[in-house]
């Protein structure tokens, strides 16, 4: 590595943490709950797309389930809580190591798949997990699962009108996604992965390495989104399988780091922080009129960036001088 | 410490005078929270709503002389006339985004009380959300029976559940083979969704313990493409009696499919949804003709109360439909709602809460076939007395409870 | 059934697979057809069946111009060529919705009487509907069409030619855009007749597009790449399969089987079927 990649990643790490800090310290000042809402999902967004770029932006398998690793973590955190008592700070990481044997017993397989048929089995996948929770009549079927409200609880996670504890955690999960993808970039999983991208037929040399450095992606992708999905659970208080394990999760998750930049250690946080807060205010602004206005400024939207700058909107801070170098 | 009696008439009396006049101040409109879906599949239901909302606006709202609470005189007297302002928000379908408009009504426009939500999964966020900030919340149309059952202290429901709609069915099977029908196996038909396995549930529950086989139990996945498979299966058990319950979309593909294979049931009951929605008979009417559906409004109960005529009309003037079984609910739930905050003379949610809980309005001054609107400790109003209507000639006609009946039943449909 | 799906799944397959563009706004495509012969029959009461060449001439223009106005800079990106295009064409989907719920409100609409609505043919017991039935030939006149025009006419080849190698082909003089544009006009007007057909039996509202695109990926997938043929296959494994699982398991789950078939074809062959690419 040479002087300048290394004097970059000092850099970022000591934005991140800069970052971190002002976003740590911005409930001092912000105390409407709706704005905290907002805030606790783009974080959460940014968290879950930092993952999922993890596997399809760096390593190139674009997945479009990662519905199915969220709706695994929130159901199997809460499946644990109400049928057994375990804590959901448990439940939460036996819903990691679950989704990410999941994943890697499902790349195993998919891993051949090149393209579209890579994608659509993805889409797949999630589909069928989301029709078998639903079902599912032990795991409420249909009807989800409520979690009993007995209070504020560290221990439980579960707070009645405060959302700081959830903030917090939803930041310390953006971060650590954040670091992960930081630490991997720099890995020999990481020369690896943008071998790979970059070529390949050259890439099949490594052969076995990279086959297994995937795995590892798909592995620390997964553990991740679920710890996302158990969250989500604790924080929304009531999962279905239709909103913790449908489609708009994968295409949720997707969207941030496509937008920002994807395969890029900032586009993910980027995308969210621009992307959830302009999904709520056209909600808010224009949902209430029933004349699905709010669907169209948002696909437009959509559209236009996508179309206007299709290396995200992180290419627009970029200096072409130094690209490469790296390499 | 005492208090004497002369002490306590004159704070009594001082109080009295001045709460109007604070109220007058401080109040000149409450604010009510109303979260519907107004984007995607439900759209046309959330749209609906939003129109039999403000023809109750209207009535409260405006001077009229029906026999509704708070219909006389402008706005709540309870709060020297203060208006009542509704604010309308999208939840999607999706229970996370009702929580969180549900927030921002709360926090944000500083709402009295919530109303909603057409969907079972959005009202279980909802509600509790509202538990939470102490604000009450009105579920005019959701009908899964467990969302009563959580214990909360703010939630109310003015109309029936679906285990007191099926066991008016099965009260109607019943009358019915008193009469001699051959009424014995059933096939059941629902959806995947809340609604349909709430439903469903229900319905193998009562049918167990009143003898009734049931054939077949269909659960079919909502929205599906197709449902040809499903109504084969139907058509070889061809039970007495076909029990779907439905959302619009898959209940005309259902009718269409039926039609299709050829498959003539002896009787449908369904489970009101898609069955009593315009929308439905538009399309397929013609191939329904007999068709029973439960319900808890009729339109044939103008010929009684004339006043359900005009209030249909101020609906159909903004909506261009009559009033339906959701919209009913919709429109009579705010106006329980509102009588609720003018009887407590306040909008604090506390306030709002027991005076909702005090409510005890006879089923004469509303809209619904209702003995009377009274809500027990869970907040479940048990008077609410389902119908069972029949779809003759193009419009529906009150065949069950004998009381609220303008006609028999003709069975087998047509 | 099986046959419909095939009919939608053949014009994706040919923008999809000939073109190897992602198209995720298909069903919203099929929901703009079902739509247009919904009000051809409400205000003109032409009846779905005589409306359904005008349906797909109109999808026919409606495609080319999707195409040249914003499929063509998506295709051009140059970075990350795969993603813009499935953005781009999502978004353009849930624009799509939200058009049509401005204009056409969310009400479910459907035509109640049309010649071939609710008539069924009984042979010997089995019932066949009638709408059903005119898809199946529709559909099987479609493909037999349409694989002659890909592989025996010079446009045909050109598409493939153009989707292979655009340098070369410009360098023979043919314009990479007009190619691509005929292309997805092509697609869409064959959605745009399963779209008529369909909208004897079926409901109509703005959504409703999302309930078939997901299964008309699969088809094609199934089908393999780049194989008009294999989307015709594809579409008809997925009728039977679909039959099939509802028969053994919960309805609820039929498409499990459809999804689960799927998946052991590209274990077994990753290209699909029949599939090229």
């Amino acid at each position: 590595m040479d002087k300048d990649f290394a004097a970059r990643r000092r850099r970022d790490l000591i934005i991140a943490a800069a970052l971190a800090a002002i976003a740590a310290l911005t409930p001092l000042f912000v105390k409407d709950v709706v704005v905290q809402n907002i805030m606790i999902l783009t974080l959460m967004y940014a968290g879950l797309s930092q993952s999922w770029n993890i596997l399809s932006g760096y390593c190139g398998q674009i997945s479009l389930g990662h519905a199915l690793y969220f709706g695994l973590g929130a159901y199997t955190t809460e499946l644990l809580f109400t049928k057994f008592g375990v804590l959901p700070w448990f439940g939460m990481l036996a819903g990691g190591v679950v989704s990410a044997l999941i994943a890697m017993g499902l790349g195993y397989p998919f891993f051949r798949l090149r393209g579209h048929y890579f994608v659509i089995a993805t889409i797949v996948i999630a589909e069928i997990g989301l029709l078998l929770f639903h079902n599912w009549e032990w795991a409420g079927a249909a009807m989800g699962i409520t979690i009993p409200i007995r209070g504020d609880s560290w221990l439980k996670f579960q707070f009645l009108r405060t959302k700081l504890p959830y903030f917090y955690f939803a930041l310390a999960l953006c971060c650590l996604a954040w670091f992960v993808t930081w630490w991997l970039e720099n890995s020999k999983w990481g020369f690896w992965w943008r071998a790979v991208k970059d070529n390949p037929e050259a890439a099949e040399s490594l052969g076995v390495d990279v086959f297994n450095s995937k795995m590892g992606a798909a592995a620390v992708s997964a553990f991740l989104v679920a710890v996302g999905g158990s969250f989500y659970a604790q924080f929304v208080s009531y999962i279905d399988p239709e909103s913790v394990m449908g489609f708009q999760f994968s295409l949720l998750m997707a969207l941030p780091a496509v937008l920002g930049g994807i395969g890029t250690l900032w586009g993910p946080v980027l995308g969210a922080a621009i992307l959830i807060p302009l999904t709520e205010l056209t909600r808010f602004k224009f949902g209430g009129s029933g004349r699905g206005v709010d669907l169209i400024v948002y696909g437009t939207l959509i559209v236009l960036i996508s179309l206007a700058l299709p290396r995200g909107l992180l290419s627009l801070f970029s200096r072409p001088k130094k690209t490469g170098v790296a390499r | 410490m005492t208090i004497t009696r002369r002490e306590m008439l004159l704070g009594a009396t001082a109080t009295a005078a001045l709460v109007p006049l604070a109220a007058r101040a401080q109040t000149a409109e409450v604010v009510i929270g109303v979260i519907y879906p107004f984007s995607g599949g439900s759209a046309q239901q959330g749209v609906d709503a939003q129109k039999a909302y403000e023809t109750a606006l209207e009535v409260i709202n405006k001077d009229s002389d029906f026999d509704l609470p708070l219909a006389k005189g402008e706005g709540l007297p309870g709060l020297g006339g203060a208006k009542i302002r509704l604010v309308f928000a999208d939840h999607q379908a999706d229970p996370q985004k009702g929580r969180a408009e549900a927030e921002r009504l709360i926090t944000q426009e500083k709402v009295s009380a919530i109303i909603g939500t057409y969907q079972s999964a959005v009202a279980v966020t909802v509600s509790q959300i509202c538990e939470r900030y102490q604000v009450p919340f009105l579920s005019a149309d959701n009908s899964s029976p467990s969302l009563h059952r959580r214990g909360l202290k703010y939630y109310f429901r003015a109309s029936p559940h679906d285990e007191m709609y099926s066991a008016a069915m099965f009260d109607f099977f019943d009358a019915m083979k008193k009469k001699g029908t051959k009424i014995e196996t059933l096939s059941l038909f629902h959806e995947d969704t809340i609604f349909g396995t709430d439903s469903g549930n229900a319905q193998t529950k009562i049918a167990g313990e009143r003898g009734y086989k049931i054939v077949t139990d269909i659960k079919y996945r909502a929205n599906s493409p197709s449902l040809s498979a499903e109504v084969q299966q139907l058509k070889t058990a061809n039970a007495d009696v076909l029990m779907p319950s439905s959302y619009t979309t898959d209940g005309i593909l259902l009718v269409k499919t039926m039609a299709e294979l050829g498959y003539k049931p002896n009787a449908i009951v369904a489970q009101d949804a898609g069955f009593s929605e315009k929308a439905l008979y538009d399309a397929v009417g013609d191939k329904l003709e007999g068709v029973i559906s439960r319900g808890t409004f009729s339109l044939d109960l103008a010929q009684k109360r004339p006043m359900v005529g005009k209030i249909n009309e101020m609906f159909k003037a903004r909506s261009g439909k009559d009033f339906n079984d959701l919209t009913s609910r919709q429109f009579m739930g705010l106006i329980i709602l509102a009588d609720a905050i003018s009887r407590a003379k306040s909008t604090d949610g506390e306030k709002i809460r027991d005076a909702l809980a005090a409510t005890d309005i006879p089923g004469e001054k509303t809209i619904m076939p209702w003995k009377r609107v009274k809500f027990d400790e869970m907040g479940q109003n048990n008077d609410a007395d389902p119908v069972l209507l029949q779809y003759v000639g193009g419009k529906f006609v009150t065949i069950f409870p004998p009381q609220a009946a303008i006609a028999e039943a003709i069975w087998p449909m047509k | 059934m099986g046959l419909l799906y095939g009919l939608i799944a053949v014009g994706l397959a040919l923008i999809f697979g000939l073109m190897d563009v992602t198209n995720f706004a298909h069903g919203e495509f099929l929901m703009i057809a079902m739509y247009l012969s919904f009000f051809l029959f409400a205000f003109f009461a032409i009846d779905p069946l005589l409306s359904a060449p005008l349906v797909a001439a109109a999808l026919f223009i409606f495609g080319a111009v999707i195409y040249l106005l914003l499929v063509r800079f998506a295709m051009r990106a140059k970075a990350n060529a795969g993603m813009v295009q499935i953005f781009t064409t999502f978004g353009l989907a849930i624009v799509m919705r939200g058009l049509a719920q401005y204009f056409f409100t969310p009400d479910y609409r459907s035509i109640p009487q049309s010649w071939l609505g609710g008539k069924t043919i009984s042979v010997g017991g089995i019932f066949l509907p009638e709408p059903q039935l005119v898809g199946a030939l529709v559909s099987i006149a479609a493909f037999a069409a349409l694989y002659f025009f890909i592989h025996r006419t010079d446009f045909g080849r050109a598409i493939e030619a153009t989707r292979e190698d655009p340098g070369a082909v410009a360098l023979v003089g043919i314009d990479k855009n007009r190619v691509f544009a005929f292309g997805w006009g092509l697609g869409a007007a064959l959605v745009g007749l399963a779209g008529a057909i369909m909208a004897v039996f079926f409901y109509i509202y703005p959504d409703v597009g999302a309930s078939f695109a997901l299964i008309a990926y699969v088809t094609v997938a199934l089908g393999g790449f780049g194989s008009v043929f294999g989307a015709f296959a594809g579409g008809i494994i997925v009728g039977l399969v679909e039959a099939v699982t509802a028969l053994v398991l919960p309805p609820s789950l039929k498409s499990v089987g459809i999804y689960s078939v799927y998946l052991l074809v590209v274990f077994i062959r990753p290209r699909g079927l029949f599939g090229s690419m």
